[in-house]
């Protein structure tokens, strides 16, 4: 199945895009599908740790174990600075 | 609309008076601005990029629990994008309470938390290069890990 991934700020410049199709196997959840994600892109994790990032499903940060289903929209981000 | 994310110069004063309820006594607004040195480096301008559907939820969820948390009536959050040079206004928040200790204590708890989980960024431009901003982890509970 085929879901949206987007990047902001930093991850967008490392994954050159702020936006993705990607591939995943039914079933995925959050943590395949993140783990998916940072197959694709590895430029993500060249100057950090995969905790070092934030994951959102639906614009919600998940929380583990989410399903994740056709057509949603997943956001790999780092640790926000705003303010 | 007390949540808002925009291109264009805040004006403090106007969201100041978005949120003045009669049952009020006192607003308390936080005007957060550019600041040229940040340890003792030189800051050319800020550019911010948000999430903005998932950081207006998050604002919306951040007020929500600052009127459980604190004895207040109304929150408003206004956060701009884009490049800003030093001295402007990058975020706004503005908090009315019957009573003013309520309104301060809110609005301190509020930029905590938004630097902690509203989804936006900033890059610093210096003079001899650029970085995004990478907001700490540590201390991070309530924001659940990749």
């Amino acid at each position: 199945m085929r879901v949206k991934v987007l990047f902001f700020g930093a991850t967008a410049d490392e994954a050159g895009t702020n936006e993705a199709e990607i591939e995943l196997n039914r079933p995925s959840t959050s943590e395949s599908a993140f783990e998916a994600i940072l197959a694709k892109f590895p430029a993500l994790t060249t100057n950090r740790k995969p905790e070092d990032l934030l994951f959102a499903v639906n614009q919600e940060y998940v929380a583990g174990g989410e399903s994740i289903a056709e057509d949603d929209v997943l956001a790999v981000f780092t640790a926000v600075s705003g303010g | 609309m007390n949540f808002e994310i925009t291109n264009e110069p805040l004006d403090v004063g106007e969201i100041a008076r978005r949120v003045v309820p009669e049952e009020c006594g006192a607003t308390v607004t936080l005007d957060g601005y550019v600041r040229r040195f940040t340890k003792g480096r030189e800051t050319k301008h800020l550019v911010y990029e948000a999430y903005e559907p998932m950081a207006l939820k998050e604002m919306e969820k951040l007020a929500d629990a600052a009127k459980e948390k604190f004895e207040i009536s109304s929150v408003g959050i206004v956060h701009r994008l884009g490049k800003l040079e030093i001295g402007e206004t990058s975020v706004v928040i503005a908090v009315s309470a019957p009573h003013r200790r309520a309104a301060f204590e809110a609005c301190e708890w509020l930029i905590k938390e938004l630097k902690r989980t509203v989804p936006i960024w900033k890059k610093e431009v210096y003079a001899d290069g650029e970085v995004w901003v990478e907001g700490e982890r540590d201390g991070n509970a309530g924001v659940p890990p990749a």
